[in-house]
This record gives C-alpha cells, sequence and structure tokens, in this order.
C-alpha cells in the first residue's frame, strides 16, 4: 500500500509540472492548447531515445528532452502566433495528434525500437547508488524538487514584467498590448517556449519512471486530464493547478482499491467530467482563485 | 512638424472611407478631429497608428515615413494611443495596467529577465514611482488594487490616459476621450488634457463633444464623407455654414456645441 501511494504521488507530482505548465500557457497567457501532452511526449521520447538508443547519459537525455519540448513549444506557436483561442485549440490538438502518429510510425534506430513497439529499458537515473526497496521514495523526492523549482520558475515569470504581458494578452485585447508596444507574437511563442520546456520535464521525468513508453501514453485523452487539474484547481492560480493535479490522479489511479466490477473503470472519466462541470457551474475561480498582486499605498513602494 | 498625414486615402472594397486627407500636428498643440458619424476619423486614427494601411499616401512622424510600420513599432517610437471603447485588460489592477503601459522594460523579454534581474527591478521601482504619480494626479491612487473592469467608465478612459503616458509618447492620439463620461468628470478629464498640453505634450483627439473641442483644441479639422471639409481655428471653423450643414445633414450632435448638458451621460455604478 506504501508503495502504492508513492507511485500515486510521484504520477500527481509529474502531471502537477504538465499542469504548471498548462496554468502558465492558459491561466496566465490565456492559450487555448489542447496539444499539451504533445510536449510532453516530445520531452520523453527525446530523452528516452537519447539514452537508450544514443546511450547518451541521462542527464544529457533530460536537458536535451527539455530543450527539445521548448523548440516544440515553439513550433507549435509560430504559425498561430497572431491568431485568438478558439484557432489555438484546433492547432494545437492537430499538433499533438501528429507528432504522436510520427512517433507510432517511426522506428528509433533499431526495427524493434520506437513506433508501436515504443522504447523499453529506459534507464532510472541513480538507480544503483540508492539502497533496495527504497527507489521509489528516492524518485518522489527527485519529481518532488522538480515541482518545486518548477513552481518557482512559473511564479517568477509570471511576476515579472513578462508575465505582465502574457496576462494583458489573456485579457483579451491585442490591440490594447500593441498599442502599448508590446510584441504579441514573440510573448505568446516565449510562453509557449517556457510552457514546452516545463512539460518537457514531465515528460522526462515520467519515462524514466516507467522505465517504457509507447505512442498509446499520449492520446488526447491526457490533455483532457491537465486540463480538469488546471480547472478545478483554479485557472490563474499556479498553486491551485499543483492541487488539482493531485485531486485528479486521486480519482484517476486511487479509486482502484474500491473493488468495483471492472466494467465501473470507464466510470473514472464519467466522475471527472462530472466534477469539472459541478466546479464550473458553481465554483468557476477553481478551488484556489486567481490572486490579485497588491501594490499597497504609495509609501509602500518607497520603502 | 511633428506628424504629418500627406495624400492618404483609404479603400474598404468600393468603399472610400477616406479620400485624399492632409493634415499636420504642431508640437505642443491640440489638435481636434471633428466630424459627424461615419466621415472617417477613426479609420483616420487607426490609420496613423498602424492598425490599418493606407491605400494612398505617407504619414510623416517626426520626419520618418511609418505608414507601413507594425501598431506596436509605431507605439515604440512614441506614438500611442487610446481606443474608443476603453478594452484595457479588466483583470489587471489598476497598477497593473500602468506597469504595463511602460515601454522598453527590460523584463518583458524572458531571457534578459532572468539575466538581469536588479536592472529588471530598478526599472520596475522607476516605473511604480512614475506609476504612483499619474495615478495620483488623475485622483485615481486609491484604486490602485482594483480590478480595472470595477472602475467606472469615466475613471476607464482617465486609466487609459495615464497608462499611454507611462511610455512617454511624444504623441498621443485619444479617441473620444470623454464620451459617455458623466459632465464632473468630463471637466477633470478636460483639465488633465490641457494641463499635460502645458508640460508640452501633444496631442490628437477625436471628439464629439463641441463644448469640450472649443475649450481645448489650438487646431481642429472637420472630416465629412472621407473628406477634409474644412481646418483651422475651432471657432472660426465650427462657424461656417458648410461644417454646421454636414453634422445637420449627417443627424449629428452639433446641438452639444452650445448645450453641455446635451452631452451624453454615464449612469454612475
Amino acid at each position: 500500500m506504501t508503495a502504492f501511494v508513492v507511485y500515486l504521488l510521484t504520477i500527481a507530482g509529474i502531471y502537477g509540472i504538465m499542469s504548471l505548465s498548462l496554468s502558465l500557457q492558459y491561466g496566465q497567457t490565456g492559450l487555448v492548447n489542447f496539444g499539451q501532452i504533445g510536449l510532453f511526449m516530445v520531452g520523453a521520447y527525446a530523452s528516452a531515445a537519447l539514452t537508450v538508443v544514443a546511450g547518451w547519459p541521462i542527464i544529457l537525455g533530460a536537458i536535451a528532452g527539455v530543450a527539445a519540448a521548448a523548440l516544440f513549444g515553439v513550433l507549435m506557436a509560430l504559425p498561430i502566433g497572431d491568431l485568438r483561442q478558439d484557432y489555438w485549440a484546433i492547432a494545437t490538438l492537430a499538433a499533438a495528434e501528429l507528432i504522436r502518429v510520427v512517433f507510432l510510425n517511426a522506428t528509433l534506430g533499431d526495427p524493434y525500437v520506437g513506433a508501436s513497439y515504443g522504447v523499453s529499458g529506459i534507464p532510472s537515473p541513480l538507480l544503483e547508488l540508492i539502497p533496495d526497496g527504497s527507489y521509489g521514495w528516492f524518485y518522489l523526492a527527485l519529481v518532488g524538487l522538480c515541482a518545486a523549482g518548477c513552481y518557482g520558475v512559473v511564479i517568477w515569470a509570471c511576476r515579472s514584467p513578462f508575465g505582465r504581458v502574457l496576462k494583458s494578452l489573456r485579457e483579451g485585447g491585442d490591440e490594447v498590448a500593441q498599442a502599448l508596444g508590446k510584441e504579441v507574437r514573440r510573448a505568446r511563442i516565449s510562453a509557449m517556449a517556457l510552457g514546452g520546456a516545463i512539460a518537457g520535464l514531465g515528460g522526462v521525468l515520467f519515462a524514466h519512471y516507467i522505465g517504457y513508453i509507447d505512442p498509446t501514453y499520449f492520446l488526447p485523452l491526457e490533455t483532457f486530464l491537465v486540463w480538469a487539474m488546471v480547472i478545478l484547481g483554479g485557472s490563474g492560480n499556479h498553486l491551485g493547478a499543483l492541487g488539482g493535479a493531485l485531486i485528479i490522479q486521486i480519482i484517476n489511479n486511487g479509486t482502484r482499491f474500491l473493488n468495483l466490477p471492472d466494467q465501473f473503470a470507464a466510470l473514472r472519466m464519467v466522475l471527472i467530467g462530472v466534477l469539472i462541470i459541478l466546479v464550473i457551474l458553481y465554483m468557476p475561480k477553481g478551488l484556489i482563485p486567481e490572486r490579485r498582486r497588491r501594490y499597497g499605498g504609495r509609501n509602500a513602494a518607497r520603502r | 512638424m511633428l506628424l504629418a498625414v500627406e495624400n492618404i486615402s483609404k479603400r474598404f472594397g468600393g468603399l472610400v472611407a477616406l479620400d485624399n486627407v492632409s493634415l499636420t500636428v504642431r508640437q505642443g498643440s491640440i489638435f481636434g478631429l471633428v466630424g459627424p458619424n461615419g466621415s472617417g476619423k477613426t479609420t483616420l486614427v487607426n490609420l496613423i497608428s498602424g492598425f490599418l494601411r493606407p491605400t494612398r499616401g505617407r504619414v510623416l512622424f517626426e520626419g520618418k515615413e511609418i505608414q507601413n510600420r507594425a501598431p506596436d513599432q509605431i507605439a515604440r517610437t512614441g506614438l500611442c494611443r487610446t481606443f474608443q471603447i476603453t478594452l484595457n485588460p479588466q483583470r489587471m489592477t489598476v497598477m497593473e495596467n500602468m506597469l504595463l503601459g511602460a515601454t522598453a522594460q527590460y523584463g518583458e523579454r524572458i531571457i534578459a529577465a532572468a539575466l538581469r534581474p536588479g536592472r529588471v527591478r530598478q526599472q520596475e521601482q522607476q516605473n511604480l514611482q512614475r506609476a504612483w504619480e499619474l495615478l495620483e494626479m488623475v485622483h485615481l491612487e486609491r484604486h490602485a488594487d482594483e480590478y480595472a473592469g470595477s472602475l467606472s467608465g469615466g475613471q476607464k478612459k482617465l486609466l487609459a490616459l495615464v497608462q499611454v503616458l507611462m511610455a512617454e509618447p511624444h504623441l498621443i492620439l485619444l479617441d473620444e476621450p470623454v464620451a459617455g463620461v458623466n459632465p464632473r468628470l468630463i471637466e477633470d478629464i478636460v483639465k488633465v488634457i490641457v494641463q499635460l498640453r502645458e508640460q508640452g505634450h501633444t496631442f490628437l483627439v477625436i471628439e464629439h463633444n463641441m463644448q469640450v473641442v472649443r475649450r481645448m483644441c489650438d487646431e481642429i479639422c472637420v472630416l465629412d464623407m472621407g473628406q477634409v471639409l474644412a481646418q483651422g481655428e475651432p471657432e472660426e471653423v465650427l462657424a461656417r455654414d458648410d461644417v454646421l450643414r454636414a453634422y445637420i445633414s449627417a443627424g449629428g450632435d452639433i446641438a452639444q456645441a452650445g448645450d453641455p448638458d446635451a452631452a451624453p451621460t454615464e449612469t454612475t455604478p
């Protein structure tokens, strides 16, 4: 049971990193990214392929995974940088499916690596140094550290002048931002690069934790799980995104101990769907609403 | 000449929105753009600020051609505008809106923000200082931490005005700065604009309220059906018969010329 709780918390942490990334993209910037899982997949595949096939050290594979996902975020944003939310939804959904189908068909260096065979034997970091039986705890700590780091980065970015420009884009008026001299396209692309890097880190952690990945892990459904996390937690509040990830993962993974007949498994998705509808109806700001940044009085500024 | 519009024409398909319009705005003046609804005033402002491209003609700002530049580029060269309907980010506080207004912020590029945190913080402090000064000027300092969306219509207009000032512009385009504002607040807005001119700021203002136009404009240009009908000092131009006729035939609001109370009023929330 303890092992399962550790597993659950690790997966929740990895998805927490994903929902922090979406919280930056959607909560702060208003980018409707329905291809979130694509960023995660690129991170996972890049690191897995480089460590398994090319034999890179894990740390270099991880860095490459993060960089590749950031690059994929930029590529996603490039053609649609000037467009509005509805176009973003379609284009990003398509981009994530495209990359998934590419990985479903492309073998990676060996006829039985990649494609629908997936990538197996992905190495775990520092496995030989950790005493038997406590590796799960070690990995949980690693994921927790990464999540805390990502949280810090997202908070820093959102509080910076850069984050202010992102928020002005969310509030709908490209015209106002442009009339104030802001480069809106550049800001959107930067947000996708940072969001991509964070989601990519999630993907890297996922690949090296599970040890095996194939394209079925990266279906569009996963994107909507991440959306559920952000909406439930409170769009625009990054702590909420982490909390939402934990709750959704408890529902998604923790219900397997209820000993219900198999045909109830699909009900988890129904439960999550109903929960989201209730949140949107009765708590549109989510569990932890976005907080206003207060500047106090003028004297507070002088201090 | 700070701004020169030279023989500008703009067509939308078969519709000629502007036909060979020329005007010049002097440094340190308030230039009024008036005319009945649909006469092309907002189109002209959109052309000058880069949101539209002219079919023909040139726009010179500080001697440089700007008619083919993007709106954000034009704003960064010191030509800033406000909008007829205030479009300010609603779920950002008044202070966040103000800080957004400052141009040339290092911290707006994420890599620069990461590499030079000290410089970003210093700049932020300076901008904050300036923002407080401007908010005090228009008596909005008590609302600094409120969402812009919760301000009254008139306060939103004031916010849009001082937000633009954060960019330290050389020329400010105001699209109907007092439309829909209650008469007492109109006074305040006019006072602020006149006071800013005394400090050397230059304005190009679209305004329907003739009382306001008479009080603050040094020079006006009357547009009618996309053409310049008259140009010159307000009293002189507004007394002309053809100007009056243009307004009356368009069912315009010349009635406001003699009657300040006819200004549309806002319902205070």
